[in-house]
């Protein structure tokens, strides 16, 4: 299997747009082309070259991207599939934006806005993810509209915002504002949540392990039931290598709420029992 | 003919047989129930999506469009009626057809869909929690209508070799037996002295016509059985019916057994012509 690898050589006090990858990448130029291309960090616009090395054929199914920061955003921007890109450092906001199928591992914590508009494919992010995780951009209305987000860490506030389609998984705790607006999709959790849940929730799917600390008032308790269709979601869950795979596969059993009844929503809070 | 499967799932195997018998009532033949249906074989836990006990159901027509409105109609009114159930696509081709994706409307606005590894799933909530049915299941082409036709001295007799016959097939995977019970005692030829028919009695095969010159049945002769085996190859039925022929054969003539034939009707039907010599000799 071919490999690539992409180091940044020296960090920027900027933002670095890392959208250039996905252009070269679409544009099926030679890693030499590549590092012709200008790239413009805070008011210079210099050579790809200047700041990032490439080594091997742009052209592999294995990406990999070496010395990455905080400072680098959009990395994994509308990866398409078959194509699999492992970051080695931190990344900053919108990391797996637009992610069209394809995979992108970050090892550790991504900022703002991960995964956002996202649309196929699987993004896993081994430390932390910050607010907006499978949400829109800023103004947007469509949040993520499909494939995987895996977060063995924490997520920030307003986790799967406008959220309209696919799985969001976080191993960690949750921050305020989950699933706000959210229009369809699942989000489920090992750990904790925070405020104001759901809100302006119109359907979609929050499976927690506990209830919240503060449950909203514009969610009904709809009952205990056995939901047959969460055999097939933990079908889904194991199929990732993180804690979720700890639940037995046939567990089904959950107390129901339904909201956010303040705007007629018909999304869905369950929490697992025993 | 065109084929499809579904894998209905139950609380227990009482309620999956329940919705399984239920649809595939009413489906012996596509001249005048427009489609075949039958009960595959019961699958084990493991092998359902949602790990509950569950039925492979094999449902076959004339064409995809005949047998998607004869497979939404009777999940809707066989399956989705009845309790702890779940539908599910058996076939995983790139050719699809609806099974849930109509059906959803049921639910009323309160019906939700989840989007599992690249296949969505309808949520209906029922009166006993939720109905789950993916939204399409699997077609392919198929061939309906293998059979063979078995010659005895009683009527007894010739029930304990289809019997035994029956027994041995059934166990095969990717066929099934559309008539009651496997067994089909009208056989039909094709047309009729009445326009208005497509098919009538297949009097040759009468016993009680014997006398009469068209009859190919010996003077010994007192009774036929028809097999019809509906599979999803060619090989699937040519095995099924070598089993079934075996089984008849391992009873012995002693048994009554006097001859086992199939109909070729002129070749008029289908593509596809089994030889029984060259398929027992295989």
């Amino acid at each position: 299997m071919t490999k690539c690898v992409i180091s940044l050589q020296h960090d920027s006090q900027h933002r670095i747009d890392m959208r250039w990858l996905s252009h070269v990448l679409q544009a099926d130029m030679s890693a030499k082309e590549a590092l012709q291309q200008s790239l413009q960090i805070g008011k210079q616009k210099i050579a790809i070259g200047d700041v990032f090395s490439i080594e091997g054929k742009l052209n592999a199914e294995n990406l990999q991207f070496d010395h990455s920061t905080s400072s680098c955003d959009y990395v994994g921007y509308q990866l398409p599939k078959s194509r699999r890109l492992t970051v080695n450092g931190h990344v900053g906001h919108y990391a797996g934006a637009e992610l069209a199928g394809g995979e992108l591992i970050i090892e550790a914590d991504a900022l703002n806005y991960t995964g956002c508009g996202m649309k196929a494919g699987v993004l896993t992010v081994n430390g932390n993810s910050g607010d907006y995780l499978g949400g829109a951009y800023t103004g947007q209305k469509k949040g993520m509209a499909g494939g995987t987000i895996l977060v063995k860490g924490n997520s920030g506030d307003f986790t799967g915002d406008l959220m309209r389609k696919g799985l969001i998984m976080i191993t960690g705790n949750i921050g305020h504002y989950c699933a706000s607006r959210m229009i369809a999709g699942t989000i489920t959790n090992l750990g904790t949540v925070g405020d104001n849940i759901g809100q302006n929730m119109r359907r979609g799917t929050l499976l927690l392990p506990e209830l919240p600390k503060n449950m909203p008032a514009h969610f009904v308790n709809c009952g205990r039931h056995n939901l047959g269709y969460l055999t097939l979601l933990l079908h889904e869950l194991h199929k990732y290598d993180s804690e979720f795979r700890s639940l037995h596969p046939m567990r089904r059993r959950v107390q129901r709420y339904l909201g956010d009844t303040s705007i007629n929503g018909l999304g869905e809070l369950l929490i697992w029992i025993g | 003919m065109r084929a499809t499967r579904i894998i209905i799932t139950a609380i227990n195997y009482k309620w999956a047989r329940h919705a399984a018998e239920t649809m595939t009532g009413f489906a012996t033949s596509v001249i005048g129930c427009r489609v075949e249906a039958g009960i595959e074989r019961q699958l084990s836990n493991d092998e359902t999506p949602d790990g509950r006990p569950g039925i492979s159901v094999l449902l076959f027509s004339t064409d995809r469009k005949t047998l998607q409105t004869q497979l939404e109609a009777r999940i809707g009114q066989c399956v989705l009626t009845c309790p702890t159930t779940a539908v599910f696509a058996g076939m995983h081709t790139e050719d699809r057809i609806a099974l849930g994706k109509n059906l959803r409307y049921f639910g009323d606005g309160y019906q939700s869909s989840k989007y599992l590894s690249n296949e969505r799933y309808w949520r209906i909530p029922v009166m006993d929690g939720e109905f789950i049915c993916q939204e399409t299941t699997g077609v392919q082409k198929a061939i309906g209508g293998g059979n063979l036709l078995v010659f005895a001295r009683s009527i007894s007799q010739v029930l304990l070799a289809c019997e035994a016959a029956i027994d041995s097939m059934i166990a095969l995977p990717n066929i099934i037996l559309p008539f009651p019970g496997g067994g089909v005692r009208s056989g039909s030829k094709v047309g009729s002295k009445y326009p208005a028919l497509s098919a009538s009695t297949n009097h040759r095969y009468c016993p009680t016509l014997k006398g009469n010159p068209d009859s190919v049945l010996d003077k010994n002769i007192e009774a036929v059985m028809e097999i019809v085996i509906d599979g999803l190859t060619k090989e699937d039925v040519a095995l099924a019916m070598k089993v079934g022929m075996e089984a008849i054969c391992d009873l012995g003539k002693s048994q009554g057994i006097e001859k086992i034939t199939g109909g070729n009707y002129g070749g008029k039907l289908g593509e596809h012509h089994f030889h029984l010599r060259e398929i027992i000799s295989d």
